[in-house]
């Protein structure tokens, strides 16, 4: 009997638990977790935060569900070591779990800002569902805030310090939010959004450290400039640290995540990786890539599971990956990989509208849309197909795209 | 499908203020594309959903720029 062994229950790790089981009916399956609960929601968890949803709707699984599966699920259990050799799993507890194949799904950590007092009562960050209880119980008697990341992490502590009438400063070290896949244009109507809900962006600035009163509760920010901000909450969401401590000495590939190959392969033998944690071959870009969205995460489980039990390079990853921003009174879409390209487009239509294209190799590779959701399908449609579009950015920049309008390429018909 | 069966079959989208424990709560991120554009076309245009979208179940709450209650029409 084949036993597969998981590491870490997000939606990842729980799509290829799934899948698996209905891949291989007779399998042993263990899926290990250092956190004290099963797979929740973890989109949903700012809604929480921000005092909008109950804890209820929020968690998916039960532990029923895994006893139903007959999956085994190991909670509060750290990891500390592979040995791909022996093909072991070390755990905390002190003990050795085998494995046929191995699925490392355990995303990643928020990274601590290296300033003083960054660890100071009442700076905050933001992953998993037990910060989101903290952030909404701490949030709903703060008045003063401050918020640190100017992406889409960070923006999540604003739409927080809105919802729950928190007066906040968004101290952003460029001279706009997301500036890798904003332009001015853009990103100003996401200033707007955020003051509108009483959060104000601050450019050229960050943290140079956090101030504490005789409590070790923070009290300030003060920024590189010597700016002071007071304030009694702060968010912290600079990025993600991947958690790979424990796959120290196992020789995998590593390059700011795990490296896999599109069957989502790590270069060891019988070892796979799946979820925000990987830098996986996208077939689509041609290259290396990251992608943090839910959906790109599920499917990643799903098709490392898929190839784990066929034993073989069954199904290669391909997917689109959407992430929204669903706080302001108007909707924000990324889709693909709006930061990365070699040429764009760009066009704005109203004070809430404007949208974004990015290009590569003449293909469209992702983009951004606010306000106007309408061509997402499309855009994404083409990106599938490959299609070379980049010469008709007109066609796509219409507000109203229509796909006929597109002259087919030669060889593309 | 005749129209009276198709309206019958066909849902809204509600916006609700609040959700309570019990109820089944989705974001827009967990919708394939076809169904993101089916809300998204519904909410922009006040547009009831089509009886042949199946990406939505009755009664679920999509959180998109406000909650939103899948109704029968």
């Amino acid at each position: 009997m084949t036993h597969y062994v998981i590491i870490g229950d997000g939606i990842s790790g729980s799509s290829a638990a799934e899948t698996l089981r209905e891949e291989d009916p007779d399998a042993k399956i263990t899926v290990i977790t250092d956190e004290g609960e099963p797979l929740y929601n973890r989109i949903l968890i700012k809604e929480h935060a921000k005092g909008k949803l109950p804890e209820a709707p929020i968690s998916i699984h039960e532990e029923e569900w895994y006893e139903d599966r007959d999956i085994e699920l190991s909670l509060n259990t750290h990891v500390t070591g592979v040995d791909p050799d022996a093909k072991l799993v070390h755990t905390h507890e002190g003990a050795d779990i085998e494995y046929d194949k191995l699925l490392v799904a355990t995303g990643g950590t928020p990274t601590q800002l290296p300033v003083d007092n960054s660890d100071a009562d009442g700076v905050h960050h933001f992953w998993t569902f037990e910060d989101a209880r903290g952030i909404r119980e701490h949030a709903e008697r703060a008045d003063k805030g401050v918020i640190v990341g100017a992406g889409l992490l960070g923006i999540d502590f604003a739409a927080v310090c809105g919802a729950q009438g928190i007066e906040a400063d968004f101290l952003m070290r460029g001279d706009r939010w997301w500036r890798y896949a904003l332009s001015a244009d853009g990103a100003e109507i996401m200033h707007d959004g955020m003051r509108e809900v009483g959060v104000d962006p601050v450019f050229d600035s960050g943290v140079d450290r956090f101030e504490t009163d005789d409590d070790g509760h923070i009290n300030a920010a003060v920024d590189p400039n010597g700016e002071r901000y007071e304030c009694d909450f702060a968010g912290v969401a600079i990025g993600l640290t991947f958690n790979t401590e424990f796959l120290r000495g196992a020789g995998l590939e590593e390059n700011n995540g795990i490296v896999v190959d599109e069957y989502m392969q790590t270069n060891v033998d019988d070892i796979y990786a799946a979820g925000d944690i990987t830098r996986f071959y996208d077939v689509l870009l041609g290259e290396q890539a990251q992608n943090g969205s839910w959906g790109s995460a599920k499917e990643q489980g799903r098709v490392a599971a898929v190839n784990m039990a066929a034993d073989d390079t069954e199904e290669e990853f391909q997917w689109v990956s959407s992430y929204s921003i669903t706080h302001f009174d108007f909707p924000f879409l990324s889709f693909g990989h709006p930061t990365l390209g070699d040429e764009h487009a760009e066009r704005r239509y109203s004070d809430t509208e404007w949208r974004r294209i990015a290009f590569k190799d003449g293909k469209i590779v992702g983009g951004v849309l606010i306000g106007d959701l309408s061509p997402q399908s499309k855009f994404k449609q083409l990106m599938r197909e490959q299609r070379v579009v980049s010469d008709q950015a007109d066609v796509l920049l219409e507000q109203q795209v229509d796909l006929d309008e597109l002259a087919p390429t030669q060889g593309q018909e | 499908m005749a129209a009276s069966e198709y309206h019958r079959r066909s849902r809204h989208l509600e916006r609700v203020e609040s959700v309570t424990a019990d109820e089944t709560v989705r974001h827009v991120d967990q919708l394939d594309s076809d169904t993101l554009e089916t809300v998204y076309e519904a909410v922009e245009n006040d547009r009831p959903i089509p009886a042949t979208e199946f990406g939505l179940e009755e009664g679920e709450i999509i959180v998109f720029t406000d909650y939103y209650r899948v109704n029968r029409a």
